[in-house]
């Protein structure tokens, strides 16, 4: 299996970004002692920091959730969830901090204070429980196939071995989503709405989850050093015809007015205007401040933690050493 | 469900139905851990006991789960009835959550083990506690984080070959 190839390659050096293009080319894997170009380093680093700072805040978005949740299995899926998107920012972070670009306080620091990105979903107010469910139904599904995708050929290796646990622990945390929706579809008019209501605000940002058309080509560096396999707008295609017919099943209406069938049966999107995206990403949404503040408050109150810890350390180093 | 001495001349006969046994036994390796897909829950030592009517047409499946806040316990109850009823002829599947045991990292079989290593990157400590990297080999891996992603995983380091390591924990 290709995750386990021996990752201790003595450190291999490329001539040039043309070498080491054949190398990615030929399906080469890139591992940490590697000399790897440093454009290559940068986008890797800005990749990773950019999905753990996307997990964390989606942990404890969840978390807010646990004590709302309705009904204690719930909480349970909730709490698990939680464990779940913290742990792999942890993985993550670990993977990122390595590269040596940044350290891992370089990169919470840089997210509290606004100056780094994460996930547009992540910046939108959860307004019910219905919310939730739609971003458990709709948006751990987009997370989940923009991940595969990063997955399937991803030539980083540390980056693509804990992508396979965490793409499989989405695809699990899709069946939660799938459950909670079946109750709010099957349930009195009154929740149906509220799912309604959650699908209305909930749509737009989840297909913008792929972002704006990748560039043509192999202008990409994310495509073209396979960080990533496939393109954004591929991949939004291949959800909105998935998604489209299932909501529909469930006899929810798709807040898409332009949204069509075409010659093939496919189901197609209408026009996306990108700008509140773009404008969401570089200065935050309705939510940002107050989730940043959120988490930035956690760090802080968790400080003794750490601080206890690395006391414990240095009082054992100094006990050995004496 | 099991037919027991008390059932003794009643209509069904009283042995169980050793073939039906085994192809219950047969449903449930083909069943996996949602949260490993490729590794069977029979593997991971979940399953403790399997009971078939003496007609061979209900089972009655007891499992024990590896943390008892463990998230995807229903799913596994539905994955394991649909497994079970897909059966032919078998009409009806009880699951049952036992409390004891309780489960330990012993249960899981060899081969749970080498899947988890090769897929999944996740180990089990030695007997002495220590720790082999599933990727390189190496013995230098260090503990990070008694909590990992779920509640059957800690986090750890490889230092040689710079990637973490998930361990399975009881």
């Amino acid at each position: 299996m290709t995750t386990l190839a021996d990752p201790r390659t003595g450190g291999r050096r490329w001539t040039d970004l043309d070498d080491f293009q054949v190398f990615i080319d030929g399906g080469g894997m890139v591992e940490p002692g590697d000399d790897m170009p440093e454009e290559y380093r940068d986008e890797v680093f800005r990749f990773i920091e950019f999905h753990a700072n996307s997990e964390l805040m989606g942990g404890l978005t969840e978390r807010d959730w646990i004590p709302h949740a309705p009904g204690l299995r719930l909480k349970q899926v909730f709490l698990a969830k939680t464990q779940d998107e913290i742990g792999h920012a942890h993985l993550l972070y670990m993977v990122a901090a390595d590269m040596g670009v940044k350290t891992r306080d370089e990169m919470l620091e840089d997210l509290f204070s606004g100056r780094s990105r994460f996930h547009n979903v992540f910046h939108y107010q959860a307004v019910t429980w219905a919310d939730q469910v739609a971003i458990a139904f709709l948006v751990d599904a987009a997370a989940f196939a923009s991940q595969r995708a990063v997955f399937a050929e991803c030539s980083y290796g540390p980056y693509k071995r804990i992508l396979k646990r965490i793409v499989s622990e989405e695809g699990f945390h899709m069946r939660h989503g799938e459950e909670m929706l079946l109750r709010l579809a099957t349930g009195t008019d009154v929740q149906r709405e509220m799912f309604q209501a959650a699908l209305d605000r909930w749509w737009w940002p989840a297909v913008q989850l792929f972002g704006p058309d990748s560039p043509p080509g192999r202008a990409d560096p994310l495509l073209r050093w396979k960080i990533k396999s496939e393109r954004n707008e591929n991949l939004r295609a291949a959800y909105v015809q998935k998604y489209v017919p299932l909501l529909h099943g469930y006899g929810f209406r798709v807040p898409d007015d332009d949204l069509h069938q075409d010659d093939d049966g496919r189901w197609v999107a209408g026009p996306i205007d990108w700008e509140p995206l773009k404008a969401t990403m570089r200065q935050g949404g309705p939510d940002s401040a107050r989730r940043i503040a959120t988490a930035a408050a956690n760090w802080a109150d968790t400080a003794w933690v750490r601080d206890a810890l690395t006391r414990h350390e240095t009082r054992e180093a100094h006990e050995v050493a004496s | 469900m099991t037919a027991t001495t008390a059932d003794v001349g009643q209509t069904v006969s009283d042995t169980v139905c050793p073939a039906r046994l085994t192809e219950v036994w047969e449903a449930l390796r083909a069943v996996d851990d949602p949260e490993y897909p490729g590794v069977s829950i029979v593997d991971l030592g979940l399953v403790e006991s399997v009971e078939v009517a003496a007609d061979g047409s209900s089972a009655t499946v007891g499992l024990i789960p590896t943390f008892s806040g463990c998230p995807a316990l229903a799913m596994i109850a539905d994955d394991v009835r649909r497994a079970v009823v897909s059966l032919s002829d078998v009409e009806r599947c009880d699951v049952q959550w036992l409390d004891s045991p309780v489960w330990t990292t012993d249960r899981m079989s060899a081969i749970a083990r080498a899947e988890l290593a090769a897929g999944y990157t996740v180990v089990l400590r030695g007997a002495d506690g220590s720790l082999r990297c599933p990727i390189c080999g190496s013995r230098a891996v260090s503990d990070q984080s008694l909590a990992g992603p779920t509640r059957c995983r800690s986090v750890a380091w490889c230092d040689d070959c710079r990637n973490p390591v998930e361990v399975m924990r009881s």
